[in-house]
Order: structure tokens, then sequence, then C-alpha cells
């Protein structure tokens, strides 16, 4: 297992160098003068000129590069040439708002969607089985912006029950509602398809069988030895859907004017503002590697064959 | 066997001991749960002295002498304090701020009285012309972005504690249009802001004291910037709140949303929406829509190839058909430009030397006079609906005179370099371009852009006219406003006659408001002047 962990570690931390040095590719290919856009059409050429110096543009791209591992390696991620802010304060700041907005999502799509699954299976194909099927597609199918809306005109306008927009005092309160659940709801949809589909494929196999040619009472069986197995593509999915939920979190934090990384990314990437956009890339893909990484370590413990192949 | 058992969970589904009851309470409970969490209707909207107002975005500079962007000064007209300041209402003017007594002395000397008894916060002690010198002249000496508002700025000369003298090296007008009323012209404190900078120099997010009638309270990036009532003011126009809560939204839609589920109480309104709101306004509110500064046009190429004949724009001008541009992208709540000078500015024109409506016969000659047929033009847009929908609909109307167009979409940080030279040679394959530039009011905003000297930065059309640069430079320092007007007339006259381009709109500001909550103060142009808001 700690073998396991260590070469998950190496890994993240390939994945993260790959992905900044494509993104530093990137950022170059496309068109757009970061200082023209921060300075203002007022500002002369060697005011321009000066900021790209000082943001380190006019380096060719390989020390450019060797520069930001050097520094991220010492935990600098630079500085906002906007406000002037360490670019770590500015997405460790924002960060939370994110991470609880997606936790939350992926929670209650769990909490519902799972249970629905398994009811779905163990009911298969009677009315409450059909009634779940057409509601779980209709989830997946409904776009998330559209949900938002609907959301947002019904709970905030309508019946004023919920704060239409920001973020509130803290992090979990009444503004988290409306976001947490635009964003989750086609998860609960896919939630239930995935464990109802690898449910009947466990309910049938012969351990399964066995256990109720034994007489053990079908909830023991259900419960105790079918749901841990079916569980496990559900783990994996949620690890990459977390990744999904980063992306997807970005429509919900300029719908509802939440705080968040998706809006700091769209924002810095208008403004051609690199130090954020990498700070914000940096991390995100952080994330994701845990993410991933913790859903095989899940799998792993809720399953020993997995265990032993890691 | 196994075809037994799986029979059975078929046909006996109800023998899994999970009774229905418990599953349908378990999977509600989330749903329950958060039914509970709403206390009260609206419980967190404002029932107290706060006017919560959206911003068009987050700030991110809140010193005066470097700022962008007009959402930051919004904050700093709050927090600040200048010599003089825009008047609200519907015309241009303006009316002493810190200043007592402000007078042009001569073209190039402008002497003005402090009012004594400004103090700036933390200590800082009394405003004074030492304070204004410095000010003013640190935009220069650090060479500040925005040091062309100062335009020609040699220094100032303190008479004593109160009294200053501005002293330009040649005319400069836009000073009182642009400089003094707005961003460069807000007055800080030397003492603070030496100690906090150390040289003097832009001090960002973080103000080291002010002197407004509120006070930077807090400031949440990306959620919202808290003014409070500064209680140690003792200038003109008291806060009549006891806090503003700026709340940045880039969203008009979500803006308009958190309007009417009252998470605030003042919000600008998307132009497709303004109908639905006039006819059916929110409880206790109005709508009120100013005409906005920005100036659109349809701007061509004259160094490419395909577009070097004037007869060529020429017969694009006469083909574009600005009136169904509005009706369809402005929903006809804004007028057609006559030039890139609004109404109410010196040098506005009354009406353009192409008609809004075009004349598709005219466009046909002009197009045979240049001998081309078949002709296959792009146009650039950003990549937002409204300028996508500008393109498309030109589209249309060149696809009548046989000129095939084909819309390029950009991104913002992609479309704002297209036309400039430092950027490579994509300025060369430039040809059409749906274009969209801020203002401030005063008509020489406008005109700077399009001399030669900006041919290949800002000057896209690479339009070039000596006689009109000329008059750009003589214009800046003409006081008489007649006399003015009709040099930037004759400019705007110069620039259709390029066949360059071809004005669409200054489009609109359309906002509402509590009324039952404020009484808004607005600059003509719709920007809001929180600083002289009422409270109801």
């Amino acid at each position: 297992m700690w073998l396991y962990l260590v070469r998950r570690i190496v890994l993240a931390m390939v994945t993260l160098a790959l992905a900044v040095a494509l993104l530093h590719v990137m950022i170059r290919a496309v068109p757009g003068d970061p200082a023209a856009i921060i300075l203002g059409p007022r500002a002369t050429a060697e005011q321009r000129d000066k900021l790209r110096e000082r943001m380190g543009l006019d380096q060719p791209f390989y020390v450019q590069l060797g520069i930001y591992f050097v520094d991220l390696a010492h935990g600098d991620m630079g500085v906002d040439v906007m406000t002037g802010r360490p670019v770590s304060r500015i997405v460790f700041e924002q960060l939370p708002y994110t991470l609880v907005l997606i936790l939350t999502a992926i929670a209650w799509a769990a909490v519902l969607g799972i249970p629905l699954g398994c009811y779905s299976a163990i009911r298969r194909n009677t009315l409450a089985d059909r009634v779940s099927g057409i509601l779980s597609v209709s989830v997946i199918a409904i776009p998330a912006f559209v949900m938002s809306l609907y959301s947002l005109l019904l709970f905030a306008v309508t019946l004023k029950w919920l704060p239409a927009t920001g973020a509130g005092d803290g992090f979990f309160n009444r503004h988290l509602l409306l976001p947490a659940f635009a964003v989750g709801v086609s998860w609960v949809g896919y939630l239930a398809r995935v464990v109802r589909a690898s449910m009947l494929e466990v309910l049938g196999e012969t351990h399964i069988r066995m256990n109720r040619a034994f007489g053990l009472p079908e909830a023991r069986i259900v419960f105790r030895y079918a749901l841990p197995l079916a569980i496990l593509p559900t783990v994996t999915l949620l690890g990459v859907g977390m990744a999904y939920l980063l992306s997807g979190a970005v429509f919900a934090e300029i719908v509802f004017a939440r705080p968040g990384i998706g809006t700091l990314i769209v924002n810095a990437v208008g403004n051609r503002n690199y130090p954020i956009v990498m700070g914000c890339v940096v991390v995100t893909t952080g994330l994701f590697v845990i993410a991933t990484a913790l859903a095989d370590v899940v799998n792993a413990l809720l399953d020993p064959r997995a265990r032993e192949s890691l | 066997m196994s075809n037994i058992h799986r029979s059975r969970i078929r046909r006996n589904p109800a023998a899994v001991s999970i009774p229905r009851r418990r599953f349908l309470q378990g999977t509600a409970a989330a749903g329950a749960f958060a039914t509970t969490l709403p206390v009260s209707r609206v419980a967190w909207s404002a029932q107290d002295n706060v006017l919560r107002a959206r911003g068009r975005a987050d700030l991110d500079k809140l010193d005066p002498g470097f700022y962008q962007n007009s959402y930051n000064v919004d904050v700093m007209n709050c927090i600040y304090s200048k010599l003089i300041h825009y008047k609200p209402g519907r015309k241009w003017g303006w009316k002493l701020q810190a200043a007592e007594k402000i007078e042009q002395v001569d073209p190039t000397h402008i002497r003005f009285r402090l009012r004594p008894g400004i103090m700036f916060t933390g200590g800082y002690g009394e405003m004074t012309s030492e304070d204004v010198k410095f000010s003013f002249e640190r935009v220069i000496e650090h060479d500040s972005p925005v040091k062309g508002d100062w335009g020609p700025l040699d220094h100032v000369e303190i008479e004593d504690k109160y009294t200053g003298v501005i002293v330009l090296k040649k005319p400069f007008v836009p000073l009182w249009n642009i400089t003094l009323p707005y961003g460069a012209g807000h007055i800080v404190s030397k003492k603070a802001v030496m100690k906090a900078t150390g040289d003097g120099g832009d001090f960002g997010m973080k103000p080291p004291c002010f002197s407004g009638p509120y006070v930077l309270d807090e400031w949440k990036p990306n959620q919202y910037a808290m003014l409070k009532r500064n209680k140690d003011y003792t200038g003109p126009d008291k806060a009549e709140f006891d806090e503003i809560k700026v709340v940045p939204m880039q969203d008009e839609k979500t803006a308009q949303i958190a309007y009417e589920s009252g998470d605030i109480d003042y919000a600008l309104v998307s132009l497709s929406s303004l109908d639905k709101y006039e006819q059916n306004p929110p409880p206790h509110s109005s709508i009120e829509n100013y005409p906005s500064l920005f100036y659109v046009w349809i701007g061509m190429n004259t160094d490419h190839p395909k577009l070097k004949d004037i007869n060529v724009r020429k017969a694009i001008q006469w083909a574009i058909n600005v009136p169904q541009i509005m009706d369809t992208v402005y929903f006809g709540k804004a007028d057609a430009a006559t030039g890139i000078i609004a109404p109410g500015l010196v040098g506005h024109r009354d009406k353009s030397l192409v008609p809004p409506e075009g004349d598709l016969d005219k466009a046909r000659e002009y197009l045979k006079k240049a001998g081309v047929d078949g002709l296959e033009l792009t146009i650039d847009t950003l990549n937002a609906s409204k300028w996508k929908s500008i393109a498309e609909i030109v589209q249309a109307q060149l696809g009548q005179i046989g000129i095939k167009l084909q819309v390029n979409v950009q991104d913002s940080g992609s479309f704002w370099t297209l036309g400039m030279e430092s950027e490579g040679d994509r300025w060369k394959d430039l040809q059409l371009i749906v274009n969209r530039f801020s203002m401030a009011p005063d008509p020489y905003y406008a005109t700077e852009w399009f001399t030669c000297e900006q041919v290949g930065v800002w000057n896209w059309e690479r339009f070039c006219n000596k006689q009109f640069d000329q008059l750009n430079e003589e214009a800046i320092g003409e006081t008489d406003p007649d006399k003015r007007g009709a040099m930037y007339r004759k400019m705007q006259d110069m620039m259709e006659e390029s066949g360059a381009y071809r004005f669409i709109t200054h489009e609109a500001t359309p906002i509402m408001y509590r009324n039952n909550r404020m009484e808004v103060a607005m600059r003509p142009d719709g920007n809001p002047l929180y600083r002289y808001f009422h409270s109801v």
C-alpha cells in the first residue's frame, strides 16, 4: 500500500509538471498580449514592455518554464499583476468555496443516487424502477444551467426562500443550497444508473446466489455482500467526477455570482493574467490527481482484489 | 440453480426487507432538511440602511493615480475626495467637491483653493495643497498607465496651505471633463502614501487612508466590497447610508435575478429585459434608461488589398442598415450613432453623412465603380452573443450586394490585440471588424485613437489623415466650446468620408433600483455616483 502511495505521488508530480509545461506552451500559442490588456489602452509601448519584463515574458520559453518550476518548488506561484497580491493567496482564498460546492454537490448526489440505484436494482422492472429510470435520464439530459435558472426563479425570485447569489458568511449556509443542487442534480441520475447496473451484475454472481442458498436475509445479502462490490465503479466514477465538477462549478459560480476558482480561471484567461491561470491549473490538477488517487485507495479498501493489484 | 434464483428475484421483488416507507423517508430526508433551512421569507434581504449594489466586476485597483476600469472608480468616488466632481443628472457638468474655489487663470494655469477641514483618516491630518501636488504629480513621475489623463501637466505650485496652481505645458481642455472630476483627479495623503509605499508609487488594493464620506471596511475578493460611513468626514455631502455593499456580478441576468430576489437594490438591466421591466417592474422599483458613451462601429482595414479601393469601403458603408441592427441586437432601446461622439458632448454630430438606413442601390453602384465581383471578406468580432449577432446581420446585409462575409469569433484576449503591429502580423489579415470603445465625457477621448500615430496600435482601420491629426491637436487646447465642437464634427466627417467606418450606436445603460430605499444619483451616461445616492 505504501509503495502504491509513493508511486501515486511520483505520478502526480509528473502529471502536474506535464500539465504546467503544456499550459505554458498553449498560453504562448494563443494570441493576446497580457500587458496590453492589463495596462489598458492608454499605456505606452514602453510601459507595456516594462510590464512584460516584470512578468518575465521577455525571456525564452524554457527559461520561463524553469523559473516557474523553481519558484513552485519554493511554494511561490508568483504575483497577480492586476492587484499585486500573491497568486497562492488568491487561489487558496477562492479554492475552499469551490471545494465546498463540489463536495456538497457530490455528497447529496451520492446520498440520493446510490440508494435510488440500489432500490431500482432490487425492484428491477417494477413501476418504481421505471419511474426512477425516467427521472434519472431526465436529470442527466437537462442541462445544469437550465436547472440553475429555474431553481433560481422558483426558490429565490418567486418563493424567496433562498438567496439567489453570493456565498454569505462562512461556507455552509443557505447560499450553498441552490448552487449545490444545480451542480449535483445530474449526478443523482448518473449515480443511480451506474449503481443499478453494477448492482444487477453483482446480484447475479455466484457468491450472492450461494448466500441466498444458505438462507441469509436479503437485506444482509444486499448491504453486506452485494453493495460493497457494486459500489466500486461508483467510487471510481466519483473520483473522476470531482474533475468534471470542478469544470461544472464554473457555470454555477457565474450564474450564482459565487466566489470560487472557476470564476477566477475564466476571468484570468480573458485577461491573459498568466500567473493566476497557472496557479489555478496547478491547484486543480493537484486536486484531480488527489481525487483519483483517493478513489483508488477507497477501492482498495473495499475490495481486497484491488488491494492486491496495487 | 442460478436461473431459479434470478427468476425468484424477478418474481418476488418484495423479498428484500427494505420497507418502501423507510426508503422514501430516508431519501426524502435531505430534501426535508433543505426546505427547513430558509427560516423566514427574505430574511437576508435589505432591511437596514445599507445600499446593496451590483458591481460589474471585482475590484482590482484602488489607487487613483494608477486606476484601471470604471468599476474601480465607482468605489474611489466614495472613499476619496477630488477638487471637482461630475454633477449627477442628465446633463454633463461639474460641481465643487474638495475645492472651495477653482478657476482657469489662463489657458495653462488653474488656481484652486481647498475647503479647510477635510480630514484624512488614520490620523494623517488635514488635506492640503501639498497633498494635491503630490497626488497629481505622482501620476507623471511614476509613469502611470493613465498619465495620458493629465496630458501636458507640468507641475503644481503651492501658494499656501490650501491654495495651489496647476501648471500645464500647453492648454488642455479635457482636464475639466475627464481628469479633475474622474479617477486621476482624486487626492491622496502624501504622508500616508509615502509611508505605505516608500516611493509614492502604486498602492494597489491597500489604500492607506481615506478622505471621502465612506471608508473601505472590507474587501472580500470575488464576493463584495463593503464601504462604511466615515464618521470623521467633515466635507460636503455627508454619507447617506451606513454601509454600501458592492457585489460583483459579471452576468447581467444573474444581477437581475439577484435584484428580483432582494439580494441587491440597484442593478443594471440588460436591454433584452428592459421592455419586460418597463411594462411590469418589480415592486417598489424604478426603471431608468440612460444613453451611454460607448461607441460601436464596423471598421475596415484600409491597408488590406481587398479594401484599399475606397469604393469598396463606401459600398460596405451604404449596404449596412443600422436600424436593422438596432432593432435586432439592441431591441430598439438604443439609438443609431452619428459618429464616435455621443449626444450631449461637445462635437456630437446631429446626423451622419451616410444615413443610418444606408441604400443598397448606392452600395451596388460603388461596388460597380470598384469593378469587383464575387468579393469575399472576413469580419472579426468578440465572442459574446451581441457582437456575433451584429456580425451576422452585417453578413446578411452585405450578402444582398454580393459580398460574401465570413465571421471570425475571437476571445477577448485575442481580439484586443488583433490590429496591433507589436503582436505579430495578424493586422495584415484584418479586414472588417466589429469594434466598441469605452469613452469618457470629452471628445478628445474618442478621437485620440484614430490619429496616424495610433495606426497599428489602436487605430486598426489604419486611417491616417494629417488634417485630422492637426485638428485633434488644436481641439485639445480650444477653450471656446462652439469652435471646439465644430472641429470634432469635422474630424468625424473625415473619418466617415474615408469609408473606413460605419458608425452603429452609443448603446444605452438601463438601470433599476428600489425606490422605497433610495434616490439614485447618476452620471448622464448611467454610471452610478454612489456617494450622492440618497437614502429614503
